[in-house]
């Protein structure tokens, strides 16, 4: 899926890169082209914020990124994907600017619509 | 008993069939259009005959409380979704108002036959079911039906009537609504379902088993036919490729399970844990292939494209092979996740026992989940439940409770009052573990306290369910395109900013789903349906106008302020999961006084403030209630 997967590799330290996970639903992969739910580790440069790492997860997916940022110019999420990160919705312990840490879990969901 | 039609070809005056059961009376209704543009139909036009004609004193089970059933402009036409119908009355959970939708063919072949809205009161000596159709409107015997289900009835009247399929739409509130269960709802065309606020016991108390709406063959008149074509495709186009509503096209519903579970929105077991259990695979719940575990096929509503409303058959388990309605989600809520039941062809049974019993599937849900919560914890004992052993997640055990229920049979006449009076009849532990509204209504069937804008949406909405709703199109209110869910200066913003806006929506007569465009299209589509030149500020002043009379009604009838809480355990904090310790109850206080001050009411006595009644053409009402 990515070409920046890592199949095997050092620590941080070994490699002078941070990785994290991204895990999206069918409905957000199917935006990245794939089918059914997608999990893959994305290589970032050490430091590297959350928006960093969406906006290189999306440079790759024009339709994904459609989705995920608000195309209004506002430089912020757009209204239907929800980020999470560890677990936590973005906004509650983290903003879209605060840096990653290596092993972080990156959650990529539709963004509640009603039902 | 029977009423005068008359087919019109073009620019007929909106017309309204009056039913006074009582009295066995129908009459027609005509409106001046002028008055029409501040009614619309739906949500628009129930709002004001409840306000007008359903007094305070007047009780939800009182002849004389009105049970509005309206389409609106868009019914009929070729836009998506236009078979709808909203229920406007008293109604039996809260006692204040109700306005809830439902799906199918109503709209269409109400609009057919001439009218717009039907407007039901007073109550019948004897069963029956109203009959509309090209030759007129007619009351007729309808005590062959008592207590056959909601489907059985369609099936009765398709075969009494000589139609089927879409020549005719069935709306009943099964045998729930004739024991007036107080969460009794109206259910249709096999599987639609106006569901809150007790609507179908308000029906039941009528003695008013169904409505059923025969094709007629008066044409849509509409002024501008390629324009609205034009329009139409535009709006689908927006739905099926818009990244937030695609999977509303490809799925419907479906994919929201595994969607809130990331949330910490997914409600297990009575909100006591907001984590997937290890034992249970995720993939089997995601949306694509919770429609694959079941042979289906296309059960769409009136002109629409979406691949949403399916029949299914039951792949497995003792029920194999029956035909039920796919779930939506608030079934997979209701009857899986909320009563700890994670085998989906156990859910979808159980969901289509709850439909054609006609009980909202959501106060079903809060309610089995507290009883198997109760149970658990030796608060409620297998004697007092009927000898049934309700266990988390034991789908066939709540199937016996839902027939207790129905048919009001020893503590199922106390557990039929739903779940707030039965917590509170229980006093003690099991109050506390109850998910409702202090207003007697239930939440939909998410945990709010990952969704904190619902929650308050819920706790504070006139209606008895969401009155504002998700966000559609924010920017056009001038909100953000998202908050942080747990934002407690955010939440009663975007929550008082986009109330009307979903009233609007219930006036047209289509479905929330079609209708996720901007208010700017959606008046295009207006206009070139009726002429007229509605811009968004007039939708929203509209919508605005509604909210105010439903909150008016409310208010005068003793539903203040001080209602305006979530029970102690829908507004507890959670234990685990995305939402652990993000605690709402710390701001509910400063997010209420938020709310009034952003939406325009008196924090102190509820009502709508004098500036902004006037601001949205209420005039005397400004006056009557303010002086
Ligand atoms: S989106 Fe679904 S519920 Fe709405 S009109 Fe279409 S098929 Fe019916």
């Amino acid at each position: 899926m990515s070409d920046d997967t890592l199949s095997k590799g050092g620590t941080p330290q070994e490699t002078g890169r941070l990785r994290v996970v991204v895990e999206m639903d069918s409905w957000v992969s199917s935006l990245a082209g794939a089918t059914g739910p997608l999990e893959f580790t994305e290589t970032l440069p050490p430091g590297a914020s959350i928006r960093q790492a969406l906006e290189k997860i999306s440079s790759r997916h024009p339709r994904l990124a459609r989705a995920l940022w608000d195309q209004r110019g506002s430089g912020g999420l757009g209204p239907n994907l929800e980020v999470i990160v560890n677990d936590a919705v973005l906004g509650v312990r983290r903003e879209l600017d605060s840096p990653l840490r290596e092993n972080d879990r990156i959650i990529l969901t539709g963004q509640y619509v009603g039902g | 008993m029977t009423g005068r039609m008359k087919t019109e070809t073009m620019n007929r005056p909106p017309r309204v069939l009056r039913v006074d059961l009582t009295q066995g009376r129908l009459w027609d209704q005509e409106y001046p259009e002028q008055q029409w543009r501040g009614l619309l139909g739906g949500a628009g036009l129930g709002a004001r005959i409840i306000y007008d004609e359903v007094p305070p004193e007047t009780g939800w089970d009182h002849p004389e409380n009105r049970l509005v059933m309206a389409t609106g402009p868009f019914a009929g036409t070729p836009l998506w979704g236009t078979g709808g119908l909203t229920v406007v009355t008293r109604g039996a959970m809260t006692g204040g108002a109700a306005s809830t939708q439902a799906n199918g063919f109503f709209g269409t072949n109400l609009k057919s036959t001439g009218y717009d809205a039907i407007i039901i009161q007073g109550a019948s000596p004897d069963w029956v079911y109203l009959h509309i159709g090209p030759r007129g409107a007619a009351l007729r015997d309808a005590s062959h039906l008592r207590g056959r289900d909601t489907w059985q009835v369609q099936q009765d009247l398709e075969e009494e009537l000589c139609r089927r399929g879409r020549q005719l739409s069935v709306f009943s509130s099964g045998p729930a609504g004739e024991n007036r269960v107080r969460f009794a709802a109206i259910q249709g065309d096999y599987g639609h379902v106006a569901s809150k606020n007790g609507v179908g016991a308000v029906m039941g108390a009528k003695k008013l088993k169904a409505v059923a709406i025969s094709r007629g063959d008066v044409p849509v008149s509409v002024h501008d036919g390629p324009g609205l074509e034009r329009l139409a495709g535009v709006i689908s186009h927006g739905v099926r490729n818009d990244p937030g509503t695609g999977y509303i096209y490809q799925l419907g519903t479906l994919p929201v399970v595994r969607n809130l579970v990331k949330l910490g929105a997914l409600p297990i077991r009575n909100y006591t844990t907001n984590l997937w259990p290890e034992d249970v695979p995720g993939e089997i719940w995601e949306g694509q292939a919770l429609r694959d575990s079941m042979a289906h096929r296309g059960h769409q509503c009136s002109a629409c494209g979406m691949h949403h409303c399916h029949m299914s058959v039951i792949a497995s388990g003792p029920n194999a092979g029956k035909i039920v309605d796919e779930p939506e989600y608030e079934g997979w809520s209701g009857c899986g996740w909320t009563i700890g039941c994670t085998d989906p062809q156990e859910a979808a049974w159980l969901n289509d026992r709850v439909d054609r019993a006609c009980v909202d599937v959501n106060e079903f849900g809060w309610l089995t989940g507290w009883a198997m919560e109760c149970h658990e914890k030796g608060l409620l004992t297998r004697e007092q439940l009927g000898g049934i052993d309700l266990k988390w997640g034991d789908a066939r055990a709540a199937e016996k409770l839902l027939d207790m229920i129905v048919r009001r049979e020893g503590f199922g006449d106390v557990l039929a009052e739903g779940v707030k009076r039965a917590a509170e009849h229980i006093g003690g532990e099991a109050l506390g573990c109850a998910v409702y509204t202090m207003k007697g209504a239930v939440p939909r069937g998410h945990d709010h306290r990952g969704r904190w804008e619902e929650m308050l949406d819920t706790a504070l909405g006139s209606t008895g369910s969401l009155e504002s709703g998700a966000m559609v199109a924010p920017h056009e209110l001038g909100l953000p395109p998202r908050i942080n869910p747990y934002d407690p200066a955010e939440v009663p913003r975007v929550v008082a900013g986009m109330l009307g806006r979903r009233h609007f929506e219930d006036s047209l007569g289509s479905c929330i789903f079609t209708t996720r465009a901007p208010l700017d299209t959606l008046c295009q589509a207006l206009n070139a349906i009726t002429g007229w030149d509605y811009t968004a500020g007039e939708a929203l002043r509209f919508g605005r106008r509604t909210a105010c009379l439903f909150r008016a009604f409310n208010v005068r009838s003793g539903i203040g302020p001080e209602l305006d809480y979530p029970s102690k355990r829908y507004g507890s904090t959670p234990v685990d999961g995305p939402g652990k310790g993000l605690a709402i109850g710390e701001h509910w206080d400063a997010m209420v006084a938020a709310w009034y001050e952003l939406a325009g009411f008196d924090p102190r006595s509820g009502y709508p403030l004098p500036e902004l009644l006037r601001s949205v053409g209420l005039n005397a009402e400004a006056e009557e209630i303010w002086g």
